[in-house]
């Protein structure tokens, strides 16, 4: 496929950062679909980013689009657009004459480069924007006309670098259905850089996690919350529950009990951590069903709030909607869905294991390959 | 020439500019004071010009009358017998040979030290700088015996010794704006397709036109008013504008040739400068 893209163990060091701001990342990100870069700053998301629009050169590794090796291709020549956190449109020239910069560029008649350009300017919803000078555009306009010009480059590959993050959290929502639609009617492949989990989830349908120059994990939006591939990862997708226990025979062990783990894994014995999202945490009733746990905090998050819950001396939090009546010290009853679990290596004990030598790590990712295999 | 300090290295050129500060905003007595003061300034730049435009056409002018006794042509028919047009040509030259010299020089250096990793450069920063600590005379009399064996002729002498002195100031101007110039805008031209003969053209040279016309601008002042090294390094065959005037003030009876000579020397830097205030503003990109 023209525009799939394929990184092959890519690093890259800048002198005097201490360590590789990119440590030897692979990455497929199949043609038409949109994968969302996401980790904390620092990270090396957009240095990965620049590097595989050209701006920067790798010190190992290559970078392939639609299985042509990128090495030695300029930035210019490699059919990709690049969208950044600042619209960066050019001040000498209007709005109509940004957009059409690419076409002009490339030897198309100004006219026609313009006329096309227009229609690039409706798709953005800026009709009769043409004219303006850039300076009177708001943020948000100018960043859909940075949008619009990229577009108009007809890239096989567009990077999206923190486009929205300058933008309030209305203006942010409104790009992002803005850009569902573009992919309906364009349909690029899509690399965002971010560090948003909310909005890597409302944009992509895949994330690849990074820390510290590595990539965790690459899956589905579902799985990456579902199925994280280690304590960190889980951290880094706000996972808030962790509980140090023992897997046998398909349960885990802890002080909460033996809880059984989905099925469509085969969980390795040993010590592991048990990971839960709060969100998946039920909160009901104390005569109702499920483990026994005492309110010991809240928290407001806006419209939902963060409940501190002790259970049988295991620190859990769960999220619940506003209007429910809990208070400190309330007993309560849990529900934690089996579908919900999921197990980790626990980094502190996982090495105190018996043939830890040779034993495969705990991980979730069993059911991300299901998935795969499904599909 | 005004002494300048050379800018240090790691001082960011630029200010965020916010219009409508009301912190900035003067009211009031402030306010009165500000536009007197700035009527002040105004009159101490065109006093001198006041007498300049009595004199070049006053043929006769004797203490203690205040104004010229009897109105002519003398001077202007002095200045054009002693050569007043070759001379205006050789400086017109001259200023337009230094600016096309240093101008472009001023570029390269100022772009290497914004962007590059230039080797030691805070003494690269100084000797840029040094040509306006150093009297003109020095380096002229120093310079002109290593001309004068390597046959250089005195006119490419001369512009070649002017275009170091007009460096500081091309340099410095194009320092500035490369400081301000963001080259994310370039990357971004890159990757819709424009190559790097393209970027130049299309996006850093309409972006930083403005600073190159200014940089430009004070080139050929530098050639255009120069005194000093023309005489020394030129020994007197380049007759130019400040070498003629010189010349005519040094005499007797020559105040009305000065005057029109001064007064007329005004006008090609004037004639820039309101071209470079009209049209030397980077494009808007359009009407609101």
């Amino acid at each position: 496929m023209i525009g799939a893209v394929t990184l092959e163990g890519l690093s890259k060091t800048f002198p005097g950062t201490g360590g590789p701001v990119l440590e030897d990342v692979n990455l497929s990100v199949d043609a038409g679909t949109c994968t969302a870069l996401l980790g904390p700053s620092g990270a090396g998301k957009s240095t990965l980013l620049r590097a595989i629009a050209g701006l920067e050169r790798p010190d190992t590794g290559r970078v392939l689009v639609g299985g042509r090796d990128m090495a030695g291709v300029r930035p210019e020549r490699r059919g990709m657009a690049m969208v950044q956190q600042r619209p960066l449109l050019f001040p000498h020239l209007n709005v109509l004459d940004n957009v059409a910069f690419a076409g002009t560029v490339r030897g198309i008649p100004k006219r026609v480069a313009r006329a096309d350009a227009a229609g690039f300017l409706e798709l953005v919803q800026l009709a009769g924007f043409g004219p303006r000078p850039v300076v009177a555009l708001s943020g948000g306009q100018a960043q859909r006309v940075a949008i619009a010009r990229a577009l108009a480059a007809r890239p096989a590959v567009l990077l999206l670098d923190e486009p929205f993050s300058a933008l309030d959290p209305e203006l942010r929502s409104v790009m992002h259905d803005l850009l569902a639609q573009l992919r309906r009617t364009l349909n690029p492949t899509i690399l965002m850089v971010t560090h948003d989990r909310s909005e890597a989830a409302a944009v992509a349908e895949r994330i690849a996690l990074f820390s510290g120059g590595r990539m965790l994990q690459h899956d589905s939006v579902e799985l990456m919350y579902s199925r994280p591939s280690s304590l960190e990862a889980s951290r880094l997708m706000g996972g808030a529950n962790e509980i140090a226990g023992t897997v046998r025979k398909g349960c885990h062990h802890s002080a909460l009990g033996a809880l059984r783990l989905p099925d469509d894994t085969t969980w390795q014995p040993g010590p592991g951590m048990l990971l839960v999202r709060q969100e998946s945490i039920e909160v009901g009733p104390w005569d109702g069903p499920g483990l026994h746990a005492t309110v010991s905090g809240l928290r407001a998050l806006g419209p939902r709030r963060l409940v501190r819950l002790d259970a049988a001396g295991v620190l859990l939090r769960a999220e619940v909607p506003l209007g429910r009546a809990l208070a400190e010290g309330d007993s309560v009853r849990l529900k934690i869905p089996t579908s919900a679990l999921a197990v980790v290596d626990d980094p502190d004990t996982a090495h105190t294991f018996p043939g830890a030598e040779t034993r495969p790590p705990i991980t979730s990712q069993g059911r991300g390959t299901l998935a795969t295999a499904d599909n | 020439m005004a002494l300048t300090l050379p800018p240090d290295s790691r001082t960011p050129l630029s200010w965020p500019v916010q219009p409508g500060n009301g912190l900035r905003a003067s009211h009031g007595i402030a306010r009165t004071l500000r536009i007197l003061l700035a009527m002040a300034l105004a009159l101490w730049f065109a006093l001198p010009l006041v007498p300049l435009a009595l004199w070049a056409f006053a043929d006769r002018w004797s203490f203690p009358a205040v104004l010229p006794q009897a109105w002519g042509w003398d001077g202007v028919r002095t200045a054009l017998a002693q050569g007043a047009v070759p001379a205006f040509g050789h400086s017109l030259l001259l200023g337009l040979l230094v600016s096309a010299v240093a101008t472009p020089l001023g570029v390269l250096a100022a772009r290497a030290l914004a962007y590059h990793r230039v080797p030691y450069a805070p003494v690269v920063n100084v000797l840029l700088f040094a040509p306006l600590a150093l009297p003109a005379f020095v380096a002229a009399l120093g310079l002109n015996v290593l001309l004068l064996r390597l046959q250089v002729p005195p006119f490419a002498g001369v512009v070649l010794l002017l275009s170091v002195y007009a460096l500081p100031y091309t340099s410095y101007t194009m320092r500035v704006a490369y400081g301000a110039h963001d080259l994310a805008i370039e990357e971004e031209a890159r990757l819709l397709g424009a190559s790097p003969w393209q970027v130049t053209w299309r996006v850093q040279l309409p972006l930083l036109a403005p600073a190159l016309a200014r940089a430009a601008f004070l080139a050929f002042l530098v050639g255009w008013s120069d005194y000093v090294i023309t005489v020394l390094v030129g020994g007197g065959t380049i007759v130019t504008v400040p070498v003629l005037v010189a010349s005519a003030a040094a005499g007797t009876g020559n105040d009305a040739t000065v005057a029109l000579l001064s007064a007329a020397a005004l006008l090609p830097p004037l004639v820039l400068l309101l071209g470079l205030g009209l049209f030397g503003r980077r494009p808007t990109g359009g009407r609101p």
